[in-house]
């Protein structure tokens, strides 16, 4: 059997979907796969052309299921690559929508995939804390399971306005960034912010508040774990 | 910048207000404002009761002028009194919003002086908070009963949802326990909203007007009322005044009074209310078939599962040909598991592993449904019964909430947000 080892980008990723459709193949982009007995690996370049073939055939079926791969490959699952991989022949064999189509296993694992990302997504637009900077831009760090940094700042941005910010994947070292116009996603390493005078004191206005609203003679620790998971908590001042 | 000590007093006096959510509306950004609101809501926080924290939930004050028995700030209660300044409140409401601690505000008081002066008082707080600090984000109102009603529409424009407290569920409970509140000054002003609302709707008109709509609260469990009547009400004020929301509040013994119970009525009861009302609202179910007028609802079972095990006779249902309307009447099978069940049957025949798969919770479910005509639950009524009763001993008590994903097509028809 072949192991196709992409890139971790998108046209790579088409591109092994191309070479790999017609064949009993595994695409991953992992470079610590476990091979079975007499499997052969090919890493896969990303060769745009064909990229473009596979996406332009998954666009005549389902318009907005590109978009769906492109949101599943942001995920932390070690198999995204096979998931999706797997949807897109379901799909090309459908010839039609196949997002709801629960009673295929692929479409399940595909769903469930793109559910945990959304999740996360609505999650963390919850929980991320943006501290004030001494230039008067704020800053978020945080660590999401998936590489979701350019799925929120549409959001941010929206609600921001002229307000400048920077959110801060400490875990995959990518930023997002805010100047008041337009976003920009980057590299950035872990930075030392000098915060803004006025930083501490609302920070500790907020735990005073966290601490006087919660009404004691009705306590749910279970369910305040669930909805806001101990992995989360590093960033957040009320927790700490 | 307000001091701490006010920030904790004015929050410990606010904290009994159940609502806390900040959805249903679609604010958008001004230029060079601040803030924006999202349809679905968004949850900030979650505090150690399992509540979340999703609006900076504070009074203006807490010298109040009424008396009302079960509040821990009644004129008579031994209770430190603060109030804080309009510019107070929105500079920590920014402050709050720019560093995403929060989704807006949601502003109440207790009555100071008079209702009117009250009311002019959270209006101008909420008027320079939007004008003033441009800020667009979530703002609850809460509205003060027998305020006029010029101030009280003069609000409502600027704020997404506001709300009025039922309180109790009865005239004569409200008459005992909150003399000066009348079911008049509750229920007026809240048809003055929704008249209003629907003025602006039935003339195409942009919607001005509490994008988000009207809410309400009851404690329960502080006055005799009985489940049925309670949810009785519950279904008149959804289809009389629109609300979007009534919250219930289990009773919570904080002020010693002779007219009340020592004792707290129990996070079940309000937890199978919160199951009721999701049954009305989104499951097409009406009160009657739920609980008989001087019922209570059974701890043993939630609402749904008591129904099904009285009406045995109409299943077991089979999944490929159900329609919605049925499917939603399975025990254990929500809007999200019917919408996938009813998506996946359109490209081929389910059977029992299909919905296992799609993680259809079956526990209950099982046995009401066939797949493909086959059974897979218990015979016999007796064994079914124990069954789930067993089922429902480990349930905890919670405030549900309703998720927004690829439901919404569902949720447009069952019939809210």
């Amino acid at each position: 059997m072949k192991i196709y080892i992409c890139e971790r980008t998108l046209h790579s990723f088409f591109t092994a979907v191309y070479y790999g459709f017609n064949e009993q193949c595994v695409i991953t982009s992992e470079n610590n796969v476990q091979l079975p007995l007499g499997s052969q690996t090919v890493s896969v370049k990303a060769e745009s052309d064909k990229a473009a073939l596979v996406q332009k055939r998954i666009c005549s079926y389902d318009k907005s299921a590109v978009n769906d791969v492109v949101t599943v490959l942001r995920s932390c699952d070690p198999k995204k690559e096979q998931v999706a991989f797997e949807y897109v022949r379901r799909l090309v064999a459908e010839k039609t929508p196949v997002l709801n189509a629960f009673n295929f296993p692929e479409v399940v694992a595909f769903n469930n995939i793109l559910y945990k990302i959304n999740g996360e997504v609505h999650r963390i637009k919850g929980l991320l804390r943006f501290m004030e900077s001494a230039g008067g831009a704020f800053y978020a760090p945080y660590s999401p399971d998936n590489d979701i940094t350019e799925l929120l700042m549409p959001h941010f941005a929206a609600r921001y306005g002229s307000e400048r910010f920077v959110i801060h994947d400490v875990k995959r070292k990518i930023a997002g960034i805010y100047n008041g116009r337009e976003c920009i996603l980057g590299h950035m390493e872990e930075t030392e912010i000098y915060i803004s005078e006025n930083q501490t004191a609302f920070e500790r206005l907020w735990k005073k508040y966290y601490a006087a609203v919660n009404i004691k003679e009705r306590p749910h620790e279970k369910q305040m774990r669930g909805s806001m998971p101990v992995r989360y908590w590093k960033f957040l001042p009320e927790k700490n | 910048m307000i001091e701490e000590r006010l920030l904790e007093i004015l929050t410990e006096s606010a904290k009994y207000d159940v609502s806390c959510s900040s959805s249903g509306s679609k604010r958008k950004n001004t230029a060079g404002g601040l803030g924006n609101a999202a349809a679905s809501g968004i949850c900030h926080s979650f505090t150690p009761d399992g509540r979340c924290i999703s609006l900076l939930k504070i009074l203006m004050s807490n010298d109040c002028i009424y008396d009302c028995e079960y509040c821990p700030n009644r004129r008579s209660a031994d209770v430190r009194r603060a109030s804080i300044t309009p510019d107070q409140i929105c500079e920590l409401v920014t402050a709050f919003y720019k560093r995403n601690y929060i989704e807006g505000l949601f502003l109440s008081s207790a009555v100071f002086g008079s209702p009117n002066k009250t009311m002019e008082l959270l209006y101008q707080t909420v008027l320079k908070l939007r004008k003033t600090y441009n800020f667009n984000g979530y703002i609850h109102l809460k509205g003060i009963p027998h305020a006029d009603e010029d101030i009280i529409l003069k609000a409502a424009k600027l704020a997404d949802r506001m709300s009025y407290n039922i309180e109790l569920p009865s005239e004569s409970s409200l008459k005992l326990l909150a003399p000066q509140k009348t079911k008049q000054s509750l229920l007026l002003p809240m048809k003055t909203l929704k008249q209003a609302v629907d003025y602006e709707t039935g003339n195409k008109m942009r919607r001005s007007i509490i994008p988000a709509g009207q809410t309400t609260q009851m404690i329960i469990g502080a006055s005799p009322e009985s489940d049925g009547q309670i949810l009785k009400l519950t279904e008149a004020l959804y289809r009389n005044m629109n609300l979007r929301r009534v919250y219930y509040s289990s009773y919570v013994p904080v002020v010693q009074s002779y007219k009340l119970p020592a004792v707290g009525a129990g996070l079940l009861r309000e937890h199978r209310l919160y199951q009721a009302d999701w049954l009305i609202r989104f499951y097409g179910f009406n009160v009657d078939e739920i609980c008989g007028e001087n019922d209570n609802l059974p701890a043993e079972y939630d609402p749904k599962c008591a129904w099904a095990l009285r009406n045995m006779h109409l299943f077991p249902v089979e999944v490929n040909t159900a329609p919605l309307e049925t499917l939603l009447r399975v025990p254990g099978i929500g809007a999200k598991s019917a919408y996938k069940i009813t998506e996946a049957r359109r490209y081929s025949k389910i059977n029992y592993e299909n919905l296992i798969k799609m993680r259809v919770v079956l526990k209950r479910a099982k046995h009401f449904i066939t797949c493909g005509g086959k059974f897979y639950g218990s015979d016999g009524y007796a064994n079914v019964k124990t069954l789930l009763l067993a089922d429902g001993s480990s349930e905890v008590s919670e405030q549900m909430s309703m998720f927004s994903d690829r439901t919404t097509a569902l949720s447009a028809l069952t019939g809210d947000i």
